[in-house]
């Protein structure tokens, strides 16, 4: 009997292998969805990124510099006027565009072997970490990030980024970065760390929707959804399945055009974690 | 923007179970129930051996205790801690050795959230209205208490900010998860870490608390070891 066991525990092992992209083993495998159908640009996201994760505003010199410490932005993209002829131009599909990038949480990243300390490394769950007092401020990773999704301390922002009393705000959860540090989006962990701690306190598993990331939570139109990937029945797992968005691979295939489902430069074999929901178009 | 470049590393989803390749499931079957006949119960034994520590020091023989009480691998180090200069002496030997009162009745965040918290002054006043109100000591408590402040504590235990730590789950693994142990011994959870309060008068920092002195802990009593877990 062992025998028949041990082969059916084997194959399914060896099947989830394959549906998961290799990543079966985790403990969990947190993932995103962003339906850039519903996302109308009003940067409610970056607000809440800057108020949850201690977010310095660097001021408008500094921002022009590309100095910026927003984690999450909207990415703003307008068509060409000259593409397509004078009949489409003005369709519904044409016009401004909006893209909330922040850090997509590769797979396979590119930021994380080029570490010489290895502060930035892969969590048994799926999150491409940053640990800040292990950083030296070496910048590789930013500068072999394909996505310039990583934010680089290049002044001491906690003596005059928040003046008393609004130091009082600043969440306790979550370090105020020194200078020299690296520093991105983290899929708020300190709100998956208060979690687990609850539910590991309960003696229970994570229960889907109880982890909502900050831009999750104050998105109006409920364009971002978050959760762990390897539940099966988590909103986030059902959307990739739903639109054939799938780990390990780099190219979507589709069975039907109307499905929509793409992650960024995947062809670079990055293996993002984040899926924008958008028919993929030629211009 | 949503142009999708050609790669020559594109990727394609053969289905891997067909017919025509029966003969190596079959292969593998043959294989793994071979495993199975030969002794092993799982394939789970196979891959991860449990993890066995001895500590360096202590006796190998499985008669002699690992820890202060069992179950627990007891992390190692000491640190010599400087007398804190508190506003008021307060004498931990005094009540939690000789009126044996339990830790968690004053420090009584520790069980439910991250940290353990110091008592307000009105769990002190709960019986020093009554109890020994002439001595010196709770007079000068009396006076904190009537005036409505609370004694300017100072921290004796303090970790850096970008410390994740938890007192909850470690006293449910080591206290309320454990067998072995009963809510009397909390003290003893406590010394893990804190020291031997209960012989102190003024709280002193008597265990090192690096990042060296939890790991060695972790690695004991297979705490988990991801980065992350702790860093914040």
């Amino acid at each position: 009997m062992s025998l028949v066991r041990n082969f059916i525990e084997d194959w399914s092992r060896y099947r989830r292998s394959i549906d998961e992209g290799g990543f079966h083993e985790y403990e969990h495998m947190w993932g995103m969805v962003i339906d850039l159908d519903k996302c109308t640009g009003c940067n409610a996201c970056s607000v809440a990124c800057y108020a949850e994760n201690n977010l310095a505003v660097v001021g408008e010199d500094k921002f022009e510099n590309g100095q910026g410490m927003h984690w999450m932005r909207i990415e703003r993209y307008w068509d060409e006027p000259n593409i397509g002829n004078e009949r489409v131009r003005d369709t519904q599909e044409h016009g401004a565009s909006f893209m909330p990038m922040m850090c997509q949480q590769c797979n396979s990243a590119t930021c994380e072997p080029v570490c010489p300390v290895s502060a930035a490394y892969h969590t048994p769950d799926g999150l491409n970490a940053q640990i800040y007092n292990r950083c030296v401020g070496s910048r590789y990773c930013a500068n072999n990030c394909p996505y310039r999704l990583r934010y680089f301390n290049f002044f001491s922002y906690y003596e005059d980024s928040w003046p008393s009393p609004l130091d009082m705000q600043l969440n306790p959860d979550i370090t105020v970065r020194d200078k020299g540090v690296m520093e991105k989006c983290t899929f708020c962990v300190q709100r998956i760390r208060s979690t687990k701690n609850a539910a590991k306190m309960e003696d229970r598993q994570v229960v889907d929707g109880e982890v909502q990331t900050a831009c999750q939570q104050t998105c109006p139109t409920s364009a971002i959804v978050f959760g762990d990937l390897l539940d099966h029945e988590s909103d986030v797992h059902k959307l990739w399945h739903k639109h054939q968005t799938r780990l390990g691979t780099t190219k979507q295939k589709k069975d039907n055009p109307e499905l929509r489902g793409y992650r960024l430069y995947e062809q670079l074999n990055t293996e993002p974690s984040v899926t924008y929901l958008e028919r993929v178009r030629d211009v | 923007m949503k142009v999708e470049a050609k790669t020559c590393h594109e990727q394609t989803h053969r289905p891997l179970f067909t017919w025509t390749r029966m003969w190596a499931v079959l292969v593998l079957a043959g294989l793994l129930g071979g495993l199975s006949l030969s002794g092993s119960s799982s394939a789970g034994e196979l891959m991860a051996p449990p993890r066995v520590h001895t500590p360096p020091g202590a006796a190998d023989s499985a008669d002699e205790p690992l820890g202060p009480f069992p179950g627990v691998v007891a992390p190692e180090g000491t640190y010599e801690g400087k007398n804190v200069e508190q506003p008021i002496e307060f004498p931990h030997d005094l009540h939690a050795d000789t009126n044996k009162i339990n830790c968690l009745y004053c420090h009584t965040y520790a069980r439910r959230s991250a940290v353990a918290g110091i008592p307000p002054t009105s769990k002190c006043m709960g019986c020093h209205n009554v109890i020994a109100t002439d001595r010196p000591r709770i007079k000068k408590l009396t006076e904190y208490w009537e005036k409505g402040e609370s004694p300017p504590w100072k921290k004796v235990h303090d970790l850096p900010d970008y410390v994740r730590f938890t007192h909850e789950r470690h006293l449910k693994k080591f206290l309320f998860d454990n067998p072995d142990m009963s809510v009397e011994r909390v003290d003893e959870v406590c010394a893990l870490c804190h020291g031997n309060v209960k012989k102190m008068t003024v709280a002193r920092k008597q265990k090192p608390l690096t990042m060296g002195f939890c790991t060695r802990c972790h690695e004991a009593n297979d705490g988990p070891f991801d980065c992350q877990k702790c860093h914040k």
